[in-house]
């Protein structure tokens, strides 16, 4: 009976498709997460009497065979890279992109990566760096006696300083896109990496070419749906009490088939 | 006597497998695009095999075979996604795609780009338009899908998205992964829409599953009683004739 091993798929596809939506329940609040979906597909299936074969010498052909399928697999947990919602937040350092783009952030180890979250914030010597002191691509250096700092749409950063009141261009900030951005690799820390997948990097001034705009004093909120992700949650947890049904039945006829011999 | 266990048998094998396919469509209660099979039985008349002590129509023995499947593609219900790439199919049509095997036909539409921005199926096979593949080039944004399929970009139209259609749906075979296959010439579909941001749920009607799977484990069990009610006529026969029994 393969209908224990099928159910079995089953109950570890919906398994799987419960850790991925709590993770994305568990990050609603996270600034630029977003969220993943679980994708599933059938798995093999066995044919038993293959359709269109010959039923007789005359010619005639099965009209439709007997397909046996051995379950379902994860074909995917693919992230959803929609916008979400822009949140107000009157930090002067706190940037949202409405758009395709990306921040670019260099790691420590050398390698670069990608980000939505835009909270960012001034290190020591005064670079613009993320919450974790890894610093903004192309490096800008805010002056100590800058009073005020604004970004505009374009990402040209000025500053007003103690000493001159006429707004200085301090630097500029670049977005990167991808062409398939569900295809950057997840590392945490709100950090994506490019991949063989995602197409290489282009890289250019926010507002142009499809990178969208950078606005200020604005964070990206998760684009995770309460409601969305809780309705699947029901619908993942009652498929799987199905397929728990559905080896207790297996197991049910396999029993019957044991007592026949007493 | 040996018939009774033979015509059970054939009756619980086709159980068995009946319940297989119950299974798969259980655990594919969730796969976007699933579309549930249903075993059909018939009643086999053996042709030589007879009951010597039964007369006229009741000489004959039947015993049951699977032959086919029915395989039910009515729509599955939507699901709202938001998400640009979600396509569903409102009506009886398919999507193309292009595998190593030659084109396949899938009614998933969770599509996705691959890294040269090519329009391709969840398992990265390309998905094809009027034209062939479709290709977005990295500046475009905002793909809209219109309802007969029609992909616009910032950059302008940028073809359809193929939609075909079958005269026998029955002659399909699943090949797993959500790809169907046909020996069949597609034709190309005419009164289906297309929905953006929407997925196909998989169509297994949960409750109609567990209610068959109910109705099959009671009859196998009825079945393994009546076995092992002919195999204690049997043993009866046996003490009796063999003059064991000692009361």
């Amino acid at each position: 009976m393969n209908s224990l091993q099928t159910a079995a798929s089953g109950m570890m596809a919906q398994e799987l498709n419960v850790e991925v939506i709590s993770n994305n329940i568990a990050n609603m609040r996270t600034t630029g997460f977003k969220r993943v979906r679980a994708e599933f597909q059938d798995l093999l299936y066995q044919d038993l009497r293959r359709v269109g074969t010959a039923s007789s010498d005359e010619g005639t052909v099965v009209p439709t065979g007997i397909q046996i399928g051995y379950g379902v697999k994860t074909g995917a947990t693919s992230r959803v890279m929609s916008q979400g919602s822009l949140a107000k937040t009157d930090k002067e350092l706190d940037l949202a992109i409405r758009g395709d783009g990306f921040f670019e952030i260099s790691l420590p180890s050398g390698q670069t990566a990608y980000t939505r979250d835009g909270s960012f914030e001034l290190d020591a010597d005064g670079r613009l760096v993320t919450l974790d002191g890894y610093e903004v691509q192309p490096g800008i250096t805010i002056p100590n006696n800058a009073r005020s700092i604004t970004i505009n749409r374009q990402g040209t950063v000025q500053v007003v300083t103690d000493t001159n009141a006429t707004p200085q261009d301090v630097g500029q900030i670049q977005l990167t896109r991808f062409v398939n951005k569900s295809g950057l690799q997840a590392i945490g820390d709100n950090l994506f990496l490019e991949t063989p997948s995602s197409g290489s990097p282009t890289q250019g001034t926010p507002s142009q070419d499809g990178l969208g705009d950078v606005l200020q004093k604005f964070l990206e909120s998760a684009n995770v749906n309460a409601v969305s992700e809780l309705s699947d949650l029901i619908a993942a947890q009652r498929a799987y009490e199905m397929n728990a049904r559905v080896i207790s039945a297996s197991d049910e006829m396999m029993s019957s088939t044991a007592n026949i011999l007493r | 006597m040996e018939n009774a266990l033979l015509i059970g048998l054939s009756r619980q094998m086709t159980l068995q497998r009946k319940m297989d396919v119950l299974a798969n469509n259980m655990a594919n209660v969730n796969t976007a695009g699933f579309k549930r099979d249903n075993l059909l039985f018939e009643e086999h008349l053996m042709p030589v095999a007879r009951m010597s002590d039964a007369t006229g129509s009741d000489a004959r023995l039947s015993f049951v075979l699977d032959p086919s499947l029915y395989r039910s593609f009515e729509q599955g219900g939507f699901k709202q996604t938001g998400n640009e790439l979600d396509l569903a199919i409102s009506g009886d049509a398919w999507f193309v795609v292009q595998t190593p095997e030659g084109e396949r036909y899938t009614r998933n539409g969770a599509l996705r780009l691959d890294a040269d921005g090519q329009l391709t199926s969840p398992s990265g096979f390309p998905v094809l338009g009027d034209g062939g593949p479709i290709t977005f080039g990295p500046q475009e944004t905002g793909i809209q899908i219109a309802k007969d399929g029609t992909i616009s970009t910032s950059e302008g139209i940028r073809g359809r998205v193929r939609l075909v259609s079958f005269e026998n749906k029955n002659e399909m075979t699943k090949e797993g992964a959500m790809l169907f296959a046909t020996n069949e010439a597609p034709q190309e579909a005419t009164d289906a829409k297309v929905l953006q941001g929407v997925i196909e749920k998989s169509n297994v009607q949960p409750v109609t599953e567990l209610t068959r799977m109910i109705e099959t484990v009671r009859a196998y069990t009825a079945v393994s009683q009546a076995i092992q009610q002919t195999d204690r006529l049997r043993q009866d026969a046996i003490e009796r004739l063999s003059g064991s029994n000692r009361s």
